[in-house]
């Protein structure tokens, strides 16, 4: 059993220093405290700055016992960040797991791991030997997908629901797809696309 | 080391990307999941094992192996009457340590026992705090542990009895609280002397003593060596006698068990209880990797 009163309370200390930490946690739309949204603001000096990244946290029955289930739903260019679906090579998430620890401070090493790639221990290794081999393309290919999508803040949610109810599909849908993705307009076209 | 099963379940997953990604869909997820899964299987079956044996069950157990044990086995049983297992799951000193604990206190009633050790778990309370840690992060498993030394004590609507004891000793939800408050209690007594303890910590290159807390002492599963039953011992103030079981010998002929008490720094003993000679009321057996309990006779 998901200790839940936990969970609520991480929530509420989460939500008491978001503006110092820049870290949410949310439950997802269904307002099932096991399905959560995380948001990491992109560490400054690093390609992710000024990015704000969204991780789809799925608790496991045995929390606080056993991880969190985290990946990105923003998509991301780093070395331990599946380029593909997200998924995260943090050892924290895995075998390093302590119920000492917290969702905040589990999306705070997320955090710590985009200023800190460990390219020897990839999780796409396509990413890790581009940020071996030439870390200049590295730099400029993990800022661009920043750009692309990371950067949710150029138009309100309702100003892009409008935009894809404009060509043609239901609001509902809209607003579901958009919520899905993390806010990110061309996501929620794939999505409506391909659902 | 793609894994093709259940892929479809996790569909959602990448509904962001276009269709034929769909078949890499978490894989490496995946197979953490797997061995999780494996894991926790594993666990669970060992979960089953709490049994009290006769010290003869371990000589059986030796029977066609080293003859230097086997010998040890025949001095131990002069001292000691019986064994009681412990799953083997890396928190077996912990689960040994909380057993002992609460059956010694079950068979004493012994209350000024109670009342001290909850004056140094208030003190590990404030230990934590002031390293910085939630109060969330450790309240429940403080007052799990609370609860079950009141509930061994005998008078109360929910005391409970040595079967009791036992199933609860086995219940996960239970156990497993009770180990986490030792890793709480542990980590906060290293951390607050990390001075102290830093040498005695291996291969601590390149990593602190807080790091040292975060991946070998807070996690579950992370075996316990003597800095840890160190400072278990001193932070609740309760001696540990720990007999040893392994192959050396000793050169003067005779074979003879080692054993080592921890003995709580007095220091740190909020009420130090006089001069009088501290003698150790719980006895793990150790064997290389694994705590049991031992009976004296």
């Amino acid at each position: 059993m998901i200790d839940f009163a936990r969970v609520q309370k991480e929530l509420q200390e989460c939500s008491r220093d978001v503006e110092k930490s820049g870290i949410k946690v949310t439950p997802k739309s269904d307002g099932c405290l096991a399905r959560l949204i995380g948001t990491i603001p992109g560490p400054s000096g690093t390609p992710y700055e000024d990015g704000t990244f969204q991780i789809e946290i799925t608790l496991p029955d045995g929390y606080p016992f056993e991880p969190p289930k985290m990946h990105f739903a923003t998509k991301v260019w780093h070395p331990n960040i599946s380029s593909q679906s997200g998924a995260i090579c943090l050892d924290i998430l895995k075998d390093q797991w302590s119920p000492a620890l917290t969702l905040k401070t589990a999306l705070l090493s997320v955090q710590a791991l985009l200023s800190a790639p460990q390219p020897d221990d990839p999780q796409d290794a396509v990413v890790a030997q581009q940020y071996l081999r030439d870390y200049q393309t590295f730099v400029g290919t993990a800022r661009y997908w920043t750009e692309t999508f990371a950067k949710t803040s150029s138009l309100g949610v309702e100003e892009k629901v409008q935009k894809l109810v404009e060509m043609g599909f239901p609001e509902a849908q809209a607003r579901n797809a958009l919520e899905a993705v993390g806010g990110d307009e061309n996501l929620a076209l794939e999505k409506l696309c391909s659902g | 080391m793609q894994n093709q099963e259940g892929l479809q379940a996790d569909g959602e997953v990448d509904s962001a990307t276009s269709a034929p990604s769909t078949q890499f869909d978490d894989w490496a997820n995946f197979a953490d999941n797997d061995i999780m899964q494996q894991q926790s299987s594993i666990q669970a079956e060992e979960a089953e094992k709490i049994p009290f044996e006769p010290l003869s069950s371990l000589a059986a157990e030796y029977q066609s192996g080293s003859t230097i044990l086997l010998e040890k086995i025949k001095v131990l049983s002069e001292q000691y009457a019986a064994i009681r297992r412990t799953r083997g799951d890396g928190n077996c000193f912990f689960r040994s340590f909380m057993f002992s604990y609460l059956e010694h206190i079950l068979e004493t009633q012994d209350r000024a026992e109670v009342d001290r050790i909850k004056a140094n778990v208030e003190q590990c309370r404030k230990t934590l705090q002031s390293l910085g840690y939630t109060d969330f992060t450790f309240e429940d498993f403080f007052a799990l542990f609370l609860e079950q030394m009141e509930s061994v004590l005998q008078g109360n609507e929910d005391s409970i009895s040595h079967d009791e004891l036992i199933l609860r000793s086995r219940d996960q939800s239970v156990s497993d609280y009770v180990v986490m408050f030792f890793r709480f209690v542990t980590s906060g007594e290293i951390q607050k002397r990390s001075e102290f303890f830093e040498p005695f910590i291996m291969g601590l290159t390149n990593a602190t003593v807080e790091q040292f807390c975060k991946s070998s002492v807070e996690p579950m599963g992370e075996e316990s060596d003597h800095v840890h039953i160190t400072a278990i011992s001193d932070a609740l103030g309760v001696p540990i006698r720990v007999v040893y079981l392994d192959r050396s010998s000793c050169d003067t002929g005779g074979v003879s068990v080692n054993h080592h008490d921890f003995i709580p720094a007095d220091s740190d003993l909020p009420s130090a209880s006089g001069s009088k000679t501290i003698s150790p009321f719980i006895t793990l057996l150790y064997r290389p990797g694994h705590y049991d309990i031992l009976y004296p006779k």
